[in-house]
């Protein structure tokens, strides 16, 4: 492997943790974060 | 054929699921605010699920894949440079959170604010017409990778992607941005499974050495060089830094994410975080597309060489799962893009040849009809439109077409107080003619005088543009201080 593919290798490994770690951290928060949104929306709109 | 029984259970269990969810979101949708920017109440996890959904489509797969399979590593450079700007518009908060303080729903609403109502319809002209071309090609793109993965023909692709788009038209003409925060969540878990089921059966069957090899031996060092690959060079690299620090901050399907969240500090974490996945968003699917190189090497057709490869490693069951990844990831981008430019267009188009804005319900009613004719030019579009050069560099010219005007306007807006309305009229009318002469020019280039030629060259159009509207922002401003005085911003909120 060349120096420059091996460069972009790693580069790619780091990007890719990064974006798949940080989607996993999402995909659980995003759960609370969604009933958070409809609770309160739900809330607004039952207010006479 | 490539895709079994399984495969489809999957791709309509993931289809109705998708109907069913936008069309229930719509109970929550009471007045503008709810329909354009859901209520303001996004956070930050779901506000990061639904940028990275809105920003991934298929065809950005497509586009990366080609740029990976055409030009090896050295297109990854792009990854690095989106991650620098998109992450430093989130630490900074430049241009974003000035708009989420201002509590603006679309980007033109600023130049009224700042400028005037006449700037604002100059500006969401620019902004429509620079977008709505931008998607113009995204159903093409789409069409070949489905096409590719799933092993049917052409027609077959045409009625999966009709029956798509119909979809996503129906649950975004009714819940708006709800319906696509909520939506855009379920997505991009889905796009992230299949992404990773791709990248996964990539290592698995494509070695990294034999990649390296076909790079170098196809490519030599301008395939892991950028500054000596012929497609990029110095220009390229600066304009799609400059480029992309305006469309972190100012692509309207992507800001009014900041927009939608609950505080500005939020809109500037959100973007932060974001910006952290973008070199992945570009790195792996170049990699998919440099794994096809050693797969096939050359003599395929550029575009349809990641999802042919795609389409042979991925098992069956597991490719029902990357097609729904796929759709979900098309999906999460054209609804959001629609409401983006039917929002634009009801609101800063239509709106503004009045003297004063229409009734929210009025407003609601015209970006619901405007969000459906988008959809339908969308497939009519689609089907004729031959993109010059490479579909990223066609895709970032287009932005540029808007973004490097809005660019002048908008931070001079916010950061310089001398900016005034020939400034921004200026800057959007001079951002928008190098994109523009490019696409008019550049299918006859044989015809046009030598010293005309550059403009046939994407990248210094796409340089240019963003020269040009900095350019037209300040002297136009300067000369026309005592004949146009500057307005001042409204005093705004703060968190």
């Amino acid at each position: 492997m060349t120096s420059g593919a091996l460069f972009w290798t790693i580069t790619f490994a780091v990007a890719g943790v990064l974006f798949f770690g940080i989607a996993l951290v999402v995909s659980i928060g995003g759960i609370s974060d969604l009933r958070d949104l409809l609770g309160k929306s739900g809330r607004r709109k039952s207010k006479p | 054929m490539n895709f079994g029984t399984i495969d489809w259970v999957v791709t309509i269990i993931y289809l109705v699921g998708s109907v069913v969810l936008g069309i229930w979101a719509k109970r929550y949708v009471e007045d503008l605010a709810g329909y354009m920017v859901a209520g303001r109440n996004v956070k930050v996890y779901l506000g990061i699920a639904t940028f990275v959904a809105t920003e991934l489509g298929t065809v950005t797969f497509v586009y990366y894949g080609e740029l990976g399979y055409v030009a090896g590593y050295a297109g990854f450079i792009i990854g690095i440079l989106a991650l620098v700007a998109y992450s430093t518009v989130g630490q900074t908060g430049f241009i974003i959170e000035g708009l989420r303080r201002h509590r603006v729903m679309t980007i033109p609403e600023f130049y009224e604010l700042r400028y005037s109502r006449r700037v604002r319809l100059l500006g969401g002209i620019v902004l429509f017409l620079g977008g709505v071309l931008n998607m113009g090609v995204f159903l093409v793109f789409d069409g070949i990778f489905l096409s590719e993965v799933m092993g049917f023909g052409p027609g077959a692709v045409a009625v999966i992607m009709t029956v798509m788009i119909l979809i996503v038209i129906a649950y975004t003409i009714m819940g708006g941005m709800f319906s696509i925060v909520i939506t855009d969540y379920m997505q991009f878990v889905i796009l992230t499974i299949g992404m990773l089921v791709a990248t996964l059966a990539v290592l698995l069957r494509v070695d990294l050495a034999s990649m390296s090899t076909a790079v170098s031996q196809t490519l030599g060092a301008g395939g892991v060089d950028p500054f000596v690959n012929p497609r990029f060079g110095w220009t390229f690299v600066v304009w799609v830094l400059v480029s992309s620090v305006a469309a972190g901050a100012l692509w309207q399907p992507g800001t009014s994410k900041a927009l939608s969240s609950e505080s500005p500090a939020i809109a500037k974490r959100m973007f932060f975080w974001t910006g952290l996945t973008f070199a992945g968003r570009a790195m792996v699917p170049m990699f998919w597309g440099v794994a096809a190189l050693a797969f096939y090497g050359t003599g395929l057709p550029t575009t349809a060489a990641m999802p042919r490869l795609l389409g042979e490693i991925v098992p069956t069951g597991f490719l029902g799962l990357l097609v729904a990844g796929m759709l979900a990831a098309s999906m999460s981008t054209y609804s959001a893009y629609l409401l983006a430019w039917s929002s634009v267009l009801a609101r800063d188009i239509v709106g503004c040849t009045r003297t004063r804005d229409f009734p929210e319900a009025t407003t609601v009613a015209v970006t619901r009809v405007a969000a459906g004719a988008i959809g339908i030019f969308l497939l009519v579009f689609g089907l004729w439109y031959k993109i010059p050069d490479t579909a990223f560099q066609y895709i970032y010219l287009t932005g540029a077409m808007y973004t490097s005007g809005a660019l002048g306007c908008v931070a001079a807006g916010l950061y310089w107080p001398r900016a005034n309305n020939a400034g921004a009229y200026a800057a959007l009318l001079l951002g928008a003619a190098a994109p523009a002469g490019f696409l008019l020019l550049e299918k006859s280039r044989d015809v046009l005088p030598g010293w005309l030629w550059f403009i046939t060259d994407v990248n210094i159009a796409g340089m240019l543009s963003f020269a040009l509207a900095a350019l037209g922002m300040v002297l136009g401003s300067l000369l026309t201080q005592r004949s146009s005085p500057p307005r001042s911003l409204p005093s705004v909120e703060h968190t």
